[in-house]
């Protein structure tokens, strides 16, 4: 049908995440999308990743908040914190209500209802909505290719309800609905959900990534990647919880380093162009995952062999990523060589900080 | 204003599914999201063709379920566009989440319902359950009897849905075969008569970057009831609108309806049918056959469910002596132990001083037809009451009984 040609904006990708401008670029711009007086928790990872997502995006933004955290705790009713439009939608509506605000302008655009440059429409979605109650939602808009970026901002478990498990929890996670026992010693028992890699193979026609709020200039530049992606986009990014992590408040950041260092959240890049997996990220050092467990009270149950088994399940990381391993990781993947969490600075001496 | 001698008007042999279809062309819908599943499916396949024609530019969605259906429609709506979305059945319950959260922000979103009994297990026949059980949403809802009437409600509730003193969600609902699938004639209006009659989709507060807004923040338990109030009030001031807009339309279009109720052979009757949708096609004819041997029957069809016409059902059902709801639908452990209309009749006559007596028929269940037999048996039901002056029996499934 031919109509109004449909004007898509480009954003500039900032500096280069791998060589220098990490944490800082002198090119951030200015605006504010998300601006403070909302009520979310010290220290809260989703909301600091709220901040760089939509300055990344800019002012000609629309944004989508299925029931969340990013909900509750930010729009109090005659206080929001968004200058930029911005819309609930239900927890399982996540990818189908911003599919919709896609089509509309769409069609509008096309037809001449509403005139100039198609906005930036992005979902931040928790990843209970991302992994479980929305992912068929979720999964329909990739394919269908509206032209939106959905993000997963993963804290690893329904938190706005008080800490439950979701399928993003990792293994030994503690939540409300897996508490350790004598019957449970680990907590959690079940490997979290392989999301974006799940959604990069299943919809390989769309920008996929991961990112971390410990490396912000990363994440933003993926946004803008994401945006300047015409056709639909997905990231995936880790954002630490601290009522649910149960961590020192300043640590959020370290957190966001420390589980891409210990190679438990591997970041990645899926170019739909080229059909492959990008690998290049490579954090500054590679750590054994006791460095990044000890530091969370929802960890601190675990014994020896579960983390063993957790420094296994990141060693698999590393190698499905094609990187090496050094020899005390794989050190560190037997149990025999740990000793439990309330000992965890020994375990460090066993798997030395590389 | 347009004349029937100006415009270039066509009479087409439609069924009621491709009639929706058509009305959502005329309409010129932005945004369409469709899924699957039966009666219902044959208005989006009519669209799909007309995308794909060139007759109608929209965005075609092909959701992934319906419950996705109503939050693509919900977005878009939100966004400042017109949607048409539609379900049958159990596809109407999937999406069940929505229904309030798109009236609750007032988005005019309007959904065609083709009626199909809910499981277990899969019968593809009409009954109303599945719409009837969304009835407190806040949606406006009626239905059809016919393809032309379901055509001509489409264009109507969107004018009536998208009014400023309105801004409400619609249910355009029509009988799963009875009307989706039967074809009639159909006059489709000159363009020109829907633009005069039907202004472009215009939200007060759509979600556009240059006039940024928040929709639906979490609010205070104390913050809710204003809201809640607001859309009540809504629904209630629908009401005026629906007349002012069934007038408007009788003058652009020459054919008018009675926003709330059709009556059939009501001026001396002493007996009535008193239902909804497909069914009435069928009851003319007994009632026809039934006055040519002398029994006074007549019927009130209601063509408006949500606002309810409590004062005009109380004004036209006091004229008589009895009353048959033909409910079509399930409330099971409802008022009646039959279906939910029943309540709906009687809440509306409690301060009537005219009672008619009313029965609860359960007729037309599982998308059976009602046969003319079966109403020449209700008749019978009623007018035994009638001499008796008294109910014996409440509700009777129609078939089970002697």
């Amino acid at each position: 049908m031919p109509g109004i040609e449909v004007e898509r904006q480009i954003l500039p990708i900032l500096g280069s995440p791998n060589q220098g401008a990490r944490f800082y670029n002198p090119d951030l711009p200015a605006s504010e999308p998300f601006v403070p007086g909302h009520r979310t928790c010290a220290g809260c990872g989703p909301s600091i990743q709220y901040r760089m997502t939509s300055k990344a995006a800019g002012d000609n933004t629309i944004l989508v908040g299925p029931t969340g955290c990013m909900y509750v705790a930010n729009s109090s009713y005659l206080c929001t914190p968004y200058n930029v439009p911005w819309a609930h939608t239900q927890i399982g509506s996540a990818g189908s209500f911003t599919a919709g605000v896609a089509a509309a302008y769409e069609a509008m655009i096309r037809k001449g209802k509403w005139k100039g440059a198609f906005p930036n429409i992005i979902c931040e979605a928790g990843d209970g909505s991302a992994s479980d109650i929305g992912l068929a939602s979720i999964s329909g808009a990739l394919y269908r290719n509206h032209d939106c970026l959905i993000i997963c901002y993963d804290n690893e478990q329904y938190a706005n309800t008080g800490i439950q498990a979701s399928s993003r929890t990792p293994y030994g996670g503690m939540t409300t609905f897996s508490p350790p026992g004598p019957m449970v010693p680990e907590a959690k028992t079940l490997f979290p959900k392989d999301l974006a890699r799940m959604m990069a193979a299943g919809h390989p026609h769309c920008y996929v990534a991961t990112a971390s709020v410990g490396y912000p200039i990363d994440l933003m530049n993926k946004v803008r990647k994401g945006l300047n992606h015409k056709g639909a986009a997905y990231l995936m990014i880790y954002t630490p919880c601290q009522k649910g992590f149960v961590y020192e408040t300043p640590r959020s950041i370290d957190l966001g380093r420390l589980v891409v260092e210990c190679g438990l959240y591997p970041i990645w890049e899926w170019n739909p162009d080229k059909r492959e997996y990008d690998y290049s990220f490579r954090p500054q050092n590679m750590r054994p995952v006791s460095e990044y467990l000890k530091l969370q009270g929802r960890f601190g149950h675990l014994h020896a062999e579960h983390i063993a088994k957790l420094q296994t399940f990141a060693n698999q990381q590393w190698k499905m990523m094609g990187i090496e391993l050094p020899e005390a990781l794989i050190q560190a993947a037997d149990a025999k060589n740990l000793v439990n969490m309330a000992t965890a600075s020994a375990a460090e001496a066993v798997a030395q900080t590389l | 204003m347009a004349t029937a001698t100006e415009v270039k008007k066509r009479t087409v042999r439609i069924n009621g599914c491709v009639a929706s279809a058509q009305a959502a062309k005329y309409a010129d819908v932005d945004v369409i999201a469709a899924y699957p599943i039966r009666p219902y499916t044959a208005t989006m396949m009519a669209l799909a063709q007309m995308v794909a024609n060139g007759e109608l530019d929209a965005e075609y969605i092909v959701a992934d379920s319906e419950h996705s259906q109503l939050s693509i429609s919900h977005g878009a709506s939100s966004s400042g566009a017109r949607v048409f979305t539609g379900s049958s059945g159990v596809g109407v319950q999937f999406a069940y989440e929505l229904y309030s959260p798109i009236s609750g922000s007032r988005m005019p979103v309007q959904m065609m319902i083709a009626d199909r009994t809910l499981d277990p297990p899969g019968d593809f026949g009409s009954e109303h359950t599945d719409a009837l059980s969304t009835r407190d949403m806040g949606w406006l809802m009626g239905w059809a009897c016919d393809a032309q009437e379901a055509f001509d409600n489409h264009l109507m509730a969107y004018r009536i849905g998208e009014d400023p003193r309105v801004l409400l969600p619609q249910m355009v609902c029509q009988d799963g075969f009875f009307v989706s699938h039967i074809t009639s004639d159909v006059e489709l209006p000159d363009s020109g008569q829907v633009k005069e009659f039907l202004p472009p989709y215009k939200h007060p507060y759509p979600l556009d970057p240059r006039h940024p807004v928040s929709h639906g923040p979490q609010i205070m338990p104390e913050q809710g009831p204003p809201l809640q109030l607001e859309r009540a009030r809504a629904m209630e001031g629908a009401a005026a609108v629906i007349e002012q807009v069934h007038d408007e339309f009788a003058k652009i279009f020459g054919r008018r309806y009675d926003p709330w109720v059709e009556e059939y052979m009501t001026d001396d009757a002493d007996v009535v049918f008193f239902l909804q949708g497909g069914h009435a096609v069928t009851a003319r004819f007994a009632i026809q056959h039934m006055r040519d041997n002398g029994l006074k029957v007549g019927m009130v069809r209601l063509r408006t469910i949500r606002p309810y016409p409590t004062e005009r059902v109380n004004e036209v059902l006091s004229k008589f002596k009895v009353v048959g709801v033909i409910e079509t639908n399930m409330g099971l452990g409802s008022v009646s132990s039959g279906g939910v209309l029943y309540g709906e009749v009687c809440a509306a006559l409690y301060e009537s001083q005219h009672k008619p007596l009313v029965l609860s028929f359960m007729a037309g269940m599982g998308g059976e037809a009602i046969v003319l037999n079966e109403f020449y048996w209700m008749a019978k039901k009623m007018t035994e009451a009638q001499k008796r002056g008294k109910i014996e029996k409440r509700t009777h499934w129609v078939g089970f009984e002697e």
